[in-house]
């Protein structure tokens, strides 16, 4: 009896996102428990909960049957114990790894079942570059600090099956054999009442069993995590189609980067502008091999400018973007992204807001000024938003037209400033090769801010050139190219830190280097007058 | 309403054999009806919103009872409801958030508490306090010591509790004081069972109505001089006849143990975390049997002095559980020990954190000191390696992970109205320069997290207005004040807009209407459109809460010359708007109106709607938002100008580019902002609006498949 006595309750955290039905989800387990003839409890803090917010659940259930308790009651605790939990369930990866983090989970006791799958939170989702957190590392977390640890995609179980996530949950913990209940006891509480089985309740009983499965298979298990730390990223498929004649120009390392650029910059344009896009490279892979004709750096130079020069050649206007959208893989790959039944129509309408710079950079210079010094005058620019439905006979037809003035591309005034620019970023790059591999390198890096479209891209050129003129040549207090290298890298990750270029500034300063000249932004003024104003009834 | 409670209304039919099994939160409810409550109030509030939408949805067995159950548009009308006690033998209950809705409440308590009550008076309050709590971190305790309330602080077992809340009426009528209730947020949410009652209709109600009014009688009124007189009867009669009624019916529990030289008492909210924390000392089984004697305070305030005096006398020493700031029933027993010269040495805050939610690692910190202090000889080994071992493993993780973990703040819904608003505030500053921003409670709220981050100060719910009253006059630039529909009659209304009317204030208001208090669970107010409505309306799609001009009427009435109404989802209009409530050179006061139904009810009219038009094989349009991959930039303006949870990201399948792509995942349910957005904000031309047509009409498909054959023509592959 005193041994019983010192028994304790079977503890078990939920992690779930608002609207995941964590509550049903508790709601089921204590029900089971209950038929079952266990004595259990459930808590929750449920907070804003539907409002995508993280939310946890918390079940105890006694391990003896209340038969055999001889009337008495256990005193269960409303509130998860670090340190003192049998399992964690979790919907989201970096929730499970938050609980870790606080000390839930411990490698002695804790068994750890967990979704793969990530929902982003905010942060992680508006930075300017990457700013997701490593799900290796998450994953590395999970496995440390956990007695046994199952790991799937929840999600993904959960679709398949038509259900929602806390269905899976269910099932998974009923696989994992964490209570003394019997399978027969989970699916009976979710199919519910009567004998007519709901359509809901039939999903959820599928999502239930896959899961149940995933967990109580070892082999597919273990097949699915080493499939997971193994990194599912699936590699660069090498395009072939590489003429042998600029192959053989190019050491093996760069040849897979290289193919990619070609076939872009020829898709862009045309074979002459394929051609520059070669001779380019050739340049900095003859600044490269003179500082390192061993290779020792596997020519790291040459293949990050064969991705970054192709992708700025490559630069988004009117023309590409009507290309690239009035691809008819392209309207498949949207019918699939919006599951339409075949029988289904799908009518897609396209956003579009160009403005005079982007119609003036298919005009030649001496036009284009005209139009763009008109639209300064403005007291705000001038844009034509526009919805072109690519599913219309006109819609679609406008936007070939539109593709088809690739030609004009060339003679429009962007085409020849974009040249200039990239001859400035391309001779910083060759210069600074030739004085130090790693100065070089850190310049051919930074081609990663030239990206996309309107303010964007002007935003990403103007840090770039600043960086070169600042960073890479003008002199510093420390101009030894190591520290230009040093101060080059620490400024293009700064870049891709905020809008605003605040943390560029910082850095750029920090560095011994002037911070990006202000630009003028039209502000409409509005002043109260200093005494207050007289009632205005 | 957010939820159907049909499950729930059932339980409260439940009689004597029958078990109950729910939520704690539910269980008082079906107390408040076991104890014949007359009437029911209250203002709706996380964790006891339960409480009174379930009595709504409930109405018509409430009408067979004859209970009367108001949903109060504040607090404040809540506790003055309980007026109704003071003359008639008529039991009340009212419910709210705490602290802050006591803190609007507290007027009326103190008018109630001064006269006392006849009827008894049980206000059971959400003790908004430590994990998961969003509002600021304060006691209700204090209003029960000044105002002379008694405070049951129950045990998180349902049984226990619903026996409190029938004691807790009993205790009232018994001592003419009004008795809070304080339950914890995760006590609302345990479940559990008890055994039930059969519900008592109450004798006076709405079905057997009082026949006269009472006499004059001016010993019933708050008001000089018989307030003196009151303040004196709280001392002599009514605490003491409440310390009588709660030694009686042993409303606190003693519970013995080995070693009798010492001693614990705690708030009976805290019970079961202390069980669990001696137990990980080893000092309790897992029925609750404990090594250390225990008083548990079911009622925390008033203390029974002879009950304490008589637990601490001839112990080494005695600790005091408490939770939160200061420690008033510490403070208490301190004095009281003094005065009877009991020399038991008194612990609590220097052992335990004085601060913040007691939970079993907090308590057990606390409690290992105490023994090892008190009971030298027991041993910790396995305790002190479980504490340490947390800190141990913090540590480790930590180190693991390197950089802390993001975040992850509640968000608004997908498709949520309000969100837009904030993107057109975003593009409205970089046209007329930033401004102070008057913020409120609400779902507009979550403006001030990221991508926003928006927002100055919350002074209340409904404040925002009048906040900014000793701002906007020393600003150059104009003050925005954000305000919800739930705010504005809560009391944004009078303390706001009155006042700024009245001071003829250079003030701009930001109403956000969506139709429902929906932070609280999208309760319904007077601006609600009506179900009638709802029920014609032929498209259940759009927003309905232009059908409901409650509002713009009120401000209309009130002399407000300057006020523009905008659809959230127009961005551009809305930033318009803005700009120009930030430069007109109109100095009163400005108000926007923010239309856009509350996503989740609309949601809550279509799925339904739209599921039986699939099912009689009619024509339905869905409407999702997507980004081209091929033409997405990397930049993700657009999220930061959205935070959409569907507008996410995903690896760049283009093997040149490094940077994720932006992507719009299911579950969007194509409010349009992204739209809005793109051209408002001239982001990258990437997103597209599918419309899918599903059982196109005969016509339709002829139409488009002549279409479909000339722009696949044009198309490349």
């Amino acid at each position: 009896m005193t041994n019983m006595n010192r028994t304790q309750p079977i503890t078990l955290l939920i992690c779930a996102l608002g609207g995941e039905g964590g509550g049903v989800l508790t709601e089921w387990l204590v029900d089971i428990a209950r038929h079952a003839g266990y004595a259990a409890q459930s808590t929750s803090i449920p907070g804003v909960a539907q409002r995508t917010g993280a939310t946890t659940y918390y079940v105890e259930v006694f391990p003896v049957p209340l038969a055999e308790l001889g009337g008495r009651r256990p005193v269960f605790s409303l509130s998860p114990v670090p340190g003192a939990l049998d399992a964690i369930v979790s919907s989201e990866l970096l929730e499970t790894t938050r609980q870790i983090g606080n000390g839930m989970s411990t490698p002695q006791r804790t068994l750890v079942i967990t979704s793969s799958s990530r929902t982003l939170t905010t942060a992680e989702r508006m930075q300017l570059g990457d700013g997701r957190a490593d799900a290796q590392r998450l994953l590395d977390v999970v496995k440390a600090f956990s007695r046994e640890h199952h790991v799937f995609d929840m999600g993904a179980a959960a679709r398949d099956a038509g259900t929602v996530v806390s269905a899976v949950m269910l099932g998974a913990i009923a696989g994992s054999g964490l209570y003394p209940f019997p399978r027969e006891a989970y699916e009976e509480v979710v199919r519910g009442k009567g004998d007519k089985v709901s359509k809901m309740a039939e999903a959820s009983l599928r999502g239930f069993s896959k899961a149940f499965d995933a967990v109580n298979t070892p082999r597919q298990q273990a097949a699915m995590v080493t499939g997971l730390l193994a990194g599912s990223k699936d590699e660069a498929p090498i395009t072939s189609g590489l003429p042998q004649a600029v192959a053989s120009l190019f050491p093996p390392a760069v040849q897979d980067m290289l193919a990619l650029g070609h076939a872009r910059v020829l898709d862009y344009q045309d074979a002459d502008y394929a051609q520059l896009y070669v001779d380019r490279l050739q340049k900095v892979l003859a600044a490269e091999r003179a500082v390192d004709p061993a290779g020792a750096q596997s020519f790291a130079i040459t293949r990050e400018m064969a991705r970054w020069l192709a992708l700025w050649m490559a630069f988004d206007d009117i023309v590409r973007v009507a290309e690239l959208k009035s691809r008819a893989s392209r309207a498949q790959r949207v019918r699939e992204e919006v599951k339409a039944g075949d029988e289904d129509i799908v009518k897609v309408y396209d956003h579009f807001k160009p403005g005079a710079p982007e119609f003036a950079a298919l005009l030649p210079a001496s036009l284009a000024d005209r139009v763009t010094a008109w639209d300064r005058r403005r007291s705000t620019p001038w844009a034509l938003p526009l919805k072109v439905g690519s599913h219309s006979v006109f819609g679609m037809a406008s936007l070939r037209l539109l593709a088809s003035l690739r030609w004009l591309r060339r003679r429009g005034q962007r085409f020849s400033q974009e040249q200039a620019l990239i001859d400035r970023w391309l001779d910083a790059v060759v210069k600074g090769t030739q004085v130090n591999w790693r100065l070089g390198h850190e310049i051919a890096l930074c081609g990663r801010l030239i990206k996309g479209y309107g303010s964007t891209n002007e935003r990403g050129k103007h840090n770039l050139l600043h960086v070169i003129d600042h960073l890479a040549i003008a002199p510093l207090p420390d101009g030894s190219p190591t520290a230009r290298a040093d101060a080059i890298a620490a400024a293009r990750n700064a870049a891709l830190e905020d809008e605003a270029g605040t943390a560029l500034d910082a850095t750029l300063v920090r560095h011994g280097a002037p911070p990006r000249p202000i630009k003028e932004q039209p502000i409409r003024w509005m002043k109260r007058t200093p005494n207050p104003a007289s009632h205005a009834r | 309403m957010e939820v159907s409670f049909s499950k729930e209304i059932e339980a409260l039919r439940l009689g004597a054999g029958d078990t109950f099994h729910g939520e704690g939160i539910l269980a008082i409810t079906k107390g408040l009806l076991q104890s014949g409550v007359a009437y029911v109030g209250g203002y709706q509030g996380a964790p006891v919103s339960h409480l009174l939408d379930v009595m709504v949805q409930a109405k018509p067995y409430m009408d067979e009872l004859g209970v009367h159950v108001e949903a109060c548009s504040n607090e404040a009308s809540a506790a003055a409801m309980l007026g109704a006690s003071i003359h008639y033998p008529l039991r009340g209950a009212v419910t709210w958030k705490s602290i802050v809705g006591t803190n609007v409440a507290a007027d009326a308590l103190s008018n109630l508490s001064s006269p006392g009550v006849r009827g008894g008076v049980l206000i059971v309050v959400g003790e908004d306090y430590g994990e998961g709590a969003s509002v600021i971190q304060e006691r209700t305790h204090a209003y029960a010591l000044k105002s002379s309330m008694c405070l049951l602080d129950p045990r998180p077992d349902l049984g226990v509790m619903v026996n409190m809340v029938e004691h807790g009426f009993r205790l009232s009528e018994q001592s003419n004081m009004p008795c809070i209730m304080e339950l914890r947020i995760r006590t609302c949410h345990v479940r559990g069972s008890f055994e039930c009652k059969d519900n008592l209709a109450p004798a006076v109600s709405t079905r057997a109505l009082i026949e006269e009014p009472a006499g004059f009688d001016y010993m019933r009124l708050a008001h000089p001089p018989v307030t003196f007189r009151h303040e004196k009867l709280k001392g002599e009669e009514r605490l003491p006849a409440a310390r009588r009624y709660i030694a009686e019916h042993k409303l606190n529990e003693l519970m013995p143990g080995k070693h009798t030289e010492l001693g614990i008492v705690v708030q009976g909210g805290l019970y079961n975390a202390l069980i669990r924390s001696l137990q990980q000392l080893g000092l309790a089984d897992a029925f609750g049997a404990t090594d250390i004697p225990l008083l548990v305070l079911n009622v925390t305030y008033p203390l029974v002095p002879e009950e304490v005096a008589d637990f601490c006398v001839g112990k080494r020493a005695v600790l005091v559980v408490e939770e939160g700031q200061p420690e008033y029933i510490e403070q208490e027993i301190a004095t009281l020990l003094r005065r009877r010269d009991i020399q038991t040495a008194l612990h609590g805050c220097d052992m335990l954190p004085p601060a913040g939610e007691l939970g079993v690692e907090a308590l057990s910190g606390g409690l290992a000191t105490f023994v090892q202090r008190h009971l030298p000889d027991h041993a910790q080994d396995s305790a002190q390696g479980w504490l340490t071992g947390n800190r141990d493993r913090r540590a480790a993780v930590a180190a693991k992970l390197e950089t802390p973990l993001p975040n992850r703040p509640p968000s608004f819904c997908i498709g949520c109205p309000e969100r837009p608003v904030f993107s057109a505030l975003k593009l409205a500053q970089q046209d007329s320069g930033p401004v102070h921003i008057a913020a409120d409670i609400g779902c507009h709220a979550f403006g001030t997290f990221e991508p926003f981050s928006m927002g100055h100060s919350i002074l209340g719910y409904g404040m925002s207005l009048a906040s900014r009253a000793g701002v906007s006059p020393m600003m150059q630039r104009r003050v925005l004040s954000i305000m919800g529909d739930g705010g504005f009659w809560h009391n944004g209304l009078l303390t706001g807009v009155q006042s700024a009317l009245f001071n003829g204030d250079d003030a701009v208001l930001m109403i956000f209407k969506n139709g429902y208090t929906s932070a609280t669970g999208t309760q319904d107010i007077i601006s609600t459109p009506d179900d009638e409505v709802k029920a014609h309306a032929v498209d259940k799609q759009q927003s309905l809460v232009d059908k409901n001009q409650t509002i713009e009427s009120t401000l209309k009435g009130l002399g407000v010359q300057w006020m523009r109404t905008v659809h959230t989802y127009d961005v551009d209009k809305m930033r318009k708007t803005l700009n120009e409530a930030f430069t007109s050179s109109f100095n009163g006061l400005k108000v926007i109106i923010a239309e856009g139904e509350c996503q989740l009810e609309r949601q809550r009219r279509i799925k339904p709607w739209i599921a039986s038009l699939l099912r009689q094989g009619q024509r339905v349009v869905r409407v999702k938002y997507g980004v081209d991959e091929d033409v997405c930039n990397g930049d993700h303006a657009c999220i930061r100008l959205s935070g959409c949870p569907t507008l996410t990201i995903k690896d760049n399948p283009d093997p040149l580019k490094v940077d994720p792509v932006a992507v719009v995942i299911d579950g969007c349910v194509g409010c349009g902002l992204c739209g809005a957005n793109a051209h408002a904000a001239t982001l990258c031309p990437s997103f597209y609006r599918a419309e899918v047509v599903q059982n196109p009409k005969w016509h339709e498909r002829l139409l488009h498949s002549l279409r479909g054959t000339i722009v696949r023509a044009l198309q490349p592959a």
